[in-house]
């Protein structure tokens, strides 16, 4: 009896022990990841643009409740649908993407609620600046996806970053906000 | 019958509008030059008889600042984004009276997500059919104020051939004086949702929602 007892311990610790180890890396899936971001303009209406050309890793262990990130932005994808805005953004004024070409978002700390992921922290590299970043998850899901026949695992993600502190301060003297708000949808496929 | 057309834009200084004469924080309709034209209107010196003040202004929308972007739901996961990019439109405002009308064409075929092959079946016939049905409408006569503040436009959507009555939520609606080039521009952020099934789109139900979140970004300048 005390023999199964210890047996069953040991197998459960072994299985703990196991599922800890379980980190899986994921492809970031282009189609289903952007970066959007939203400027309230000269106090009335709201601008919006992304990103269309990104790539990246997510490696997270759902067991051990942990997990890395590394995402790079093309900071010349820029896409507003206004072509002479986009021209304007990728300039010095802003993204400055001639001499800065990506933007890269690094997280090495995911906090968990349950078992799903409900915050990523880490760090946001704009115009050559590095400051930290917490991105909130307002959905987390893994589903297997009928046509890849693979596990993906995404949600949306938010955060509001100060582009002065990355050095961006064109505008504001006449109503460009110094916040954004980023909006961020990630799916990445199992690899 | 149409409201008079009465000397609303009397009280404007040359060149500008009533918005720049008192400052930004300041209501034009309280600026004193209005409030006389109120007094007068209301005791029909002014000889027209109206009981209202109205004041109708045209605006015709600015591209560069006007999208209609949507958001839905992916497998119960993230959320897919797009937007249109050609809208053509008038509105026309009477803040006096606190009523307008609005016309939008959007072209279907401008549909960007970011992701090209996406962009292309959205296009297709399973989708948008957008060679069928190259527009989609909205024209709205009923806008609604909560005091002075527009706080919601009800009008027909038409998309793909179907058209089914929506409300659009004011978020935020405000107008401002530019300076360079001189104009007065009103707008702000509007939204809605709406089932697309009702509209006969139902390619990729349920793994994509049903339910399409509508965020309209609208500034238009005064004509």
């Amino acid at each position: 009896m005390t023999m199964t007892k210890t047996l069953l311990a040991c197998l459960i610790a072994a299985g703990a022990v196991t599922a800890h180890a379980e980190s899986v890396t994921y492809a970031i899936d282009p189609s289903h990841t952007f970066v959007t971001f939203e400027a309230n303009h000269m106090g009335t209406s709201t601008l919006r643009g992304r990103f269309d050309k990104k790539e990246g890793s997510v490696t997270l262990d759902k067991a051990g409740k942990s997990g890395k990130a590394e995402i790079t932005i093309d900071a010349t994808s820029v896409d507003t649908g206004v072509a002479a805005l986009d021209t304007h953004l990728k300039s010095k004024d802003f993204f400055n993407a001639a001499e800065f070409g990506t933007a890269k978002f690094t997280a090495d700390k995911f906090a968990f609620s349950g078992d799903k992921v409900s915050e990523v922290v880490g760090t946001l590299t704009l115009l050559g600046k590095t400051q930290p970043v917490t991105l909130k998850a307002s959905n987390f899901n893994c589903y297997i996806n009928p046509m890849l026949k693979r596990e993906v695992c995404g949600g949306d993600f938010e955060t509001t970053i100060t582009r002065t502190q990355y050095g961006m301060s064109y505008g504001l003297n006449y109503g460009l906000p110094d916040n954004i708000r980023l909006l961020i949808q990630i799916e990445a496929v199992k690899q | 019958m149409l409201a008079p057309r009465l000397p609303g834009t009397a009280c404007d200084p040359p060149g500008g509008s009533g918005l720049a004469w008192g400052g930004p924080a300041r209501r034009p309709e309280w600026s004193p030059c209005r409030i006389l034209l109120r007094i007068v209107a209301a005791g029909g010196i002014a000889g027209t008889g109206a009981a209202t003040f109205a004041a109708p202004q045209d605006f015709a929308i600015d591209p560069a600042h006007t999208h209609v972007h949507w958001a839905l739901k992916h497998f119960g996961t993230s959320t897919s984004r797009g937007r249109f990019d050609t809208i053509n439109g008038a509105i026309t405002l009477d803040r006096e009276a606190r009523t307008g009308s609005a016309s939008f064409t959007i072209a279907t075929a401008s549909i960007s997500t970011g992701f090209a092959p996406f962009d292309g079946l959205l296009r297709g016939p399973y989708l948008l059919a957008t060679t069928e049905y190259p527009s989609a409408y909205f024209v709205s006569q009923r806008f609604t104020f909560d005091g002075d503040k527009l706080a919601s436009v009800t009008g027909d959507l038409t998309l793909r051939g179907v058209s089914q009555r929506l409300t659009l939520r004011a978020l935020r609606f405000a107008c401002r004086t530019d300076t360079e080039p001189a104009r007065e521009v009103c707008g702000g952020d509007f939204e809605t949702e709406f089932d697309r099934s009702a509209f006969g789109i139902t390619h990729s139900l349920p793994f994509v929602a049903d339910k399409v979140r509508v965020l309209i970004q609208i500034e238009a300048v005064r004509l």
